[in-house]
């Protein structure tokens, strides 16, 4: 992170956290390009209405090709529990595959989750659907799900985050 | 015919699902195994959908423990879908008429004769297998636009014991699954391409969002449906076709 841009860049958090608390939001994601392999990304999100606002990480990327002066900081990409990404998210279940999402055994029934659900290792989280095969996406390992990422018959991508179990 | 070495054969008179029973038993096998359900009494299709199982009609399910990547698992559709083929070829003496749908439907005469649903959980698979041997729900009973069922005994005249058709699937089972693992996904696309249905027409495409219109252009290597549309060519993975 360049210092020169560092106070601009805390205002602008503030900023996005006023209008996260203003409209009652839980989330809000916005990227900003300062210039060419010079970007900011910001999400900012409340756990719970009432709850202080956490303000994520907040990271340069920088070029490949700065100068080397400008190089010493990228790792100082803040190492904490809510990274950018939700796929880095220590908590982060991804799909296996490509295909589409549901979040219930078949139409009608229960979701497998919902947020606040608490399951064991190998629960059925939800089922991705590929060549008609359809593949329950298991909790590898036992937790409390804090967030779900997808929505009922959304296509995903290899990789894509589904849920963050914690 | 010989029963392929390896696999195990169970006859049920009566189960609620052989996919299920499939699901029950998982963990207690320890090689694959067939189950033919006589009779069904809580047959399933695709999310649900009632899948009509008189006694006569052929229902059994494959419980298989794969160990390959799930994108890979899931190609067995298509093994499953051409060996049922190959299968139904063998019992009725001729291919004349059938036809696979993507991505493991097999068509007779242009209509439903079979469907295969597979399910992949807690690291074993199950590949179940439905065919109307005997009879075929009215076309009124299956979703507008689908492609209307039928039945082996209305389109040729012959009566095929489930029993039979068993042990029939079970050796083309064998011999293309052996190709899979062995030689990958290739030998299984190529011979499922050339028994297509549609290849080179204007099909739909529904998906859990979305439905698209396009060119049936052809398979690829990870047995997505290739669907050229006025606007792009898309590689989908899940959805439900419309000729």
């Amino acid at each position: 992170m360049s210092n020169k841009n560092h106070e601009a860049d805390v205002a602008f958090i503030k900023a996005l956290a006023d209008v996260l608390r203003d409209n009652d939001l839980t989330e809000l994601q916005v990227k900003r390009e300062y210039g060419e392999d010079d970007s900011l990304n910001v999400r900012v999100s409340r756990v719970q209405p009432q709850a202080p606002i956490a303000a994520a990480p907040v990271q340069h990327s920088v070029p490949v090709a700065a100068p080397a002066a400008a190089a010493p900081a990228p790792a100082a990409a803040p190492a904490d529990d809510l990274p950018e990404d939700p796929a880095a998210h220590p908590g982060a279940v991804t799909s296996p595959m490509v295909g589409t999402v549901y979040m219930q055994a078949e139409p009608g029934s229960p979701a497998f989750i919902s947020v606040g659900s608490t399951v064991k290792e190998g629960d059925t989280l939800l089922i991705v659907e590929a060549m008609k095969t359809m593949n329950h996406i298991p909790a590898p390992r036992a937790g409390t799900v804090k967030r779900i990422l997808i929505e009922d018959g959304a296509p995903v991508e290899y990789g894509a985050p589904l849920v963050i179990l914690e | 015919m010989a029963w392929p070495e390896g696999y195990g054969r169970r006859v049920l008179a009566e189960v609620d699902s052989t996919s299920a029973e499939g699901a029950r038993i998982a963990r207690s096998l320890s090689g694959p195994e067939w189950i033919l359900g006589l009779k069904q009494t809580a047959a399933r299709g695709r999310r649900g959908r009632p899948w009509v199982n008189p006694a006569g009609n052929f229902a059994a399910s494959l419980v298989l423990r794969p160990t390959e990547a799930p994108e890979v698992v899931a190609l067995r559709s298509f093994v499953a879908s051409l060996a049922l083929y190959d299968a139904l070829e063998a019992v009725v003496g001729d291919a004349s008429g059938l036809a696979l749908k993507w991505p493991n439907d097999v068509l007779l005469h242009g209509g439903k004769l079979a469907g295969i649903l597979l399910e992949s959980a807690a690291g074993h698979l199950i590949i179940g297998v439905g065919v109307n041997l005997i009879a075929a729900p009215q076309a009124a009973q299956v979703e507008a636009g689908a492609v209307p069922p039928v039945s082996l005994l209305a389109e040729t005249g012959k009566r095929v014991l489930p029993e039979a058709l068993l042990d029939a699937l079970a050796e083309a089972y064998a011999v293309r699954e052996a190709a899979f693992v062995t030689y990958g996904f290739a030998p299984i696309r190529e011979a499922w391409l050339a028994r297509a249905a549609r290849v080179g027409e204007e099909i739909i495409a529904r998906t859990g969002s979305n439905a698209y219109r396009g060119t049936f252009e052809t398979v690829d290597e990870q047995g997505n449906l290739v669907l050229k549309t006025s606007e792009a060519r898309r590689a989908i993975s899940a959805a439900d076709v419309f000729f």
